[in-house]
């Protein structure tokens, strides 16, 4: 969770119009009545995800904000998602064809032998709204507050946030005070399998948890804002989260494979998986903005760690290249670097005893990732601002571990994931 | 100061900071009339006489002959320190109140009386922001430095005396110091104020003629005063970190804004810009007259 970081001098380098409203800002430190006229600005945008042969994602925003002139600041948030396509299950692959019985118990679907498992029913879309109020408390403090609400067919959340920012030091420096409290229940389609039950055949009823899954997540955040020059502002970054209650993903599972051959066992040769009910999380951040000449560059790193073992670097890099009439190309680089969670393994040994936990979601394993991505911005029109980006995400781990096990070291037990995003943004004021 | 009826308002003029002041107040009385152009005209007055560096019993005098030692300004001069210190920060350093000190070398009066880029370069040590101490409330300006509030001041008494007029009364309500301009308080009826502003350099006089609602409008630039060698015009704005006129800069540019100081500050950064000022200008969506 990252906060946008107040304060003028950020905005300064951030967005087109953003001189203006410095200087809008520094005109309220001569108390000129009225300074600023009532706005409401909205950004849109339409996003296009494809994972070729896996997930293809659509997604819209709509992103309100109406400045009352007042000091406060009503911010407005929809997102729209639709996901289809396959998606990994966590079982191994087989030097056989595997049949695998879909998550609501009713039907199968078989996986070619050397083939990553993956189940193509994966379909959802998710609707989240959310609002909140930013209020001045005096000339240096504000408070905000928000709430949050996102539903989708199986999985609901809902939250609630608030924070406190000040400015000191002639506002060259502004410290951020956040918390926010989520609460989510899962309602899978074939209930909750009890974790490492096994996959039962067709038509046969899984093992399955009572009720609804629920999960309460609680962030407190810390963030220092500090302008160092007029060109270069640098912007820390902590967030504690402590998360409780259902965390196991119920589509996912594990090969339990013979100890020699490496193929699944003969009988219950799949078992949901299972991971620990808390999960403590720290999150480091440290990003620079620095102007050089009329261009901008954005250099961020952040660091995670959490106690189910997984620890991750990011890298983000972004030169924002601008040609004057509100033009720019934005290239960007990220590299994501993480260690898998101490429960992560590929499959389970037939023979050996159940460890507590363990997960075979290749998104808590080992992995590198990079992004590339190319922004272009224009203004159009009135003062609106058009933006087109294309990224590329390129993810891989290790593809022959090695502890696998016989056929298993022939097959590449970690694909290399790669995804197209493209997204078309739109950003008007609705009232002049 | 002189107060006419207009149809359905009163016009009040003066003449104050070097330029013909105008107050448009939409009331039915010419007594409440009056008493609000008196007020606009002791405001305005005010903040000649404050801070104005022709003068020496005021606050810049104080702050510009103090020999090096701090001196302690009242609130309003530390607002607009604050203000003038976001400016440098917002502008890289910019726009500067410090650089009054090149009208010792460059006198804008239509000659070819250029100085030397030595002349120039030996001045640099004398501009620069952040070589001023500026602790509210205390600020200290090196020896041979000097701080010019002028720059800022004409949109600042707009705002103030607008402002001012606003507190007392919620007649619609229009301030105009020589075409720098706010309205305050919608007119009745849907109407707006018909202003007509020179926008200097420009090839018809006809000017700029538009319908204000509430909003204000100032501009940069001064068609009259440049220098001009050897077919060069060198435009009277000047880059403090150079101290040498922004060569590519407009004959001026007018900005519609909320506040005259607002609108007045971007017209400068513009120009500041020189060849890209309409392009600063369109990256900032604002509506604006660029006059080349």
């Amino acid at each position: 969770m990252v906060w946008a970081p107040r304060g003028v001098a950020v905005a300064a380098i951030n967005k087109a119009g953003a001189v203006r409203s410095a200087i809008v800002g520094a005109c309220g430190l001569l108390g000129l009545g009225g300074a600023t006229a009532e706005a409401t600005e909205v950004k849109t945008a339409i996003l296009g995800y494809n994972e070729p042969d896996r997930v293809k994602a659509f997604e819209a925003i709509i992103d309100g904000k109406h400045d009352f002139a007042n000091g406060k600041i009503f911010n407005f948030r929809f997102v729209y998602d639709a996901l289809t396509g396959a998606s990994a299950t966590g079982a191994a692959p087989a030097s056989f064809t595997q049949t695998f019985t879909r998550p609501s118990g009713e039907g199968s679907y078989q996986v070619a032998p050397g083939e990553t498992p993956l189940d193509d029913t994966f379909r959802d879309t998710r609707l989240a709204l959310s609002a909140g109020l930013t209020m001045p408390l005096n000339r240096v403090t504000n408070f905000s507050f928000g709430l949050y609400g996102s539903g989708e067919y199986d999985y609901t959340s809902l939250g609630a946030n608030a924070s406190l920012t000040r400015d000191f030091n002639q506002r060259n420096t502004t410290v951020a005070l956040r918390g926010a409290f989520f609460d989510d229940s899962i309602s899978p389609e074939g209930g909750r399998p009890v974790p490492f039950s096994a996959m039962p055949d067709e038509g046969i009823q899984k093992s399955k948890l009572p009720g609804d899954g629920s999960k309460s997540v609680m962030d407190l955040g810390l963030g220092v804002t500090q302008v160092i020059n007029r060109s270069t502002v640098v912007h820390l970054n902590y967030t504690y989260s402590d998360v409780s209650d259902y965390q196991t993903d119920p589509f996912k599972m594990l090969s339990v494979v013979d100890p020699v051959t490496g193929d699944p066992r003969g009988a219950d040769s799949y078992l949901y998986e299972s991971r620990p009910d808390a999960r403590t999380k720290h999150v480091f951040f440290g990003r620079v903005a620095k102007h050089l000449g009329r261009d901008i560059v954005h250099l961020s790193y952040r660091y995670f760690t959490d106690d189910w073992g997984i620890n991750s670097h990011t890298l983000d890099l972004t030169y924002r290249w601008n040609f004057g009439g509100g033009k720019y190309l934005k290239p960007h680089l990220r590299y994501y670097d993480q260690a898998a969670a101490d429960f992560y393994q590929g499959f389970l040994v037939d023979g050996e005893a159940l460890p507590q936990h363990a997960s075979a979601d290749y998104r808590l394993g080992d992995m590198q990732a990079v992004t590339y991505g190319l922004t272009h911005g224009r203004i159009v029109g009135d003062g609106h601002e058009l933006t087109l980006r294309l990224e590329y995400y390129v993810q891989s781990g290790e593809s022959h571990p090695a502890e696998a096990i016989g056929v298993l070291k022939d097959f590449d037990l970690f694909p290399t994931v790669d995804a197209l995003i493209f997204q078309v943004g739109y950003t008007f004021n609705l009232f002049e | 100061m002189k107060v006419f009826q207009q149809g359905e308002y009163w016009q009040g003029r003066f003449k104050a900071m070097a330029s013909p002041c105008e107050i448009l107040v939409e009331v039915a009385q010419e007594a409440e009339a009056r008493l609000l152009c008196e007020a606009a005209e002791t405001e305005a007055r005010r903040i000649e006489t404050k801070f104005s560096r022709y003068r020496e019993d005021n606050i810049v005098h104080a702050l510009n002959n103090g020999a090096g030692q701090p001196v302690n300004v009242d609130d309003e001069t530390a607002d607009l320190l604050d203000f003038a210190h976001r400016c440098h920060e917002i502008s890289g350093g910019r726009f500067d109140v410090t650089s009054g000190v090149l009208r010792r070398i460059w006198k804008f009066d239509g000659s070819s009386g250029i100085p030397s880029r030595k002349q120039a370069k030996a001045l640099l040590p004398l501009i620069g922001w952040p070589r001023i101490t500026w602790q509210r409330p205390q600020v200290t300006v090196p020896p041979g430095m000097e701080i010019d509030l002028g720059g800022l001041g004409k949109e600042y008494a707009v705002d103030r005396v607008a402002t001012l007029l606003a507190d007392g009364s919620t007649a619609p309500m229009l301030v105009n110091f020589g075409g720098d301009l706010r309205a305050v308080g919608r007119r009745n009826g849907g109407k707006s104020w018909q202003v007509g502003v020179e926008l200097p350099g420009a090839v018809d006089s006809a000017g700029l003629k538009l319908d204000l609602g509430v909003g204000a409008l100032a501009t940069s630039g001064d068609a009259r005063r440049f220098l001009l060698r050897d077919g060069v015009r060198y435009p009277h704005i000047l880059n403090p970190r150079t101290a040498w006129p922004v060569m590519r800069a407009p004959r001026s540019v007018t900005v519609l804004g909320d506040t005259c100081t607002e609108a007045g500050l971007l017209a400068t950064l513009a120009m500041l810009r020189g060849a890209e000022a309409e392009a600063f200008l369109a990256e900032q969506g604002v509506q604006n007259w660029v006059i080349r």
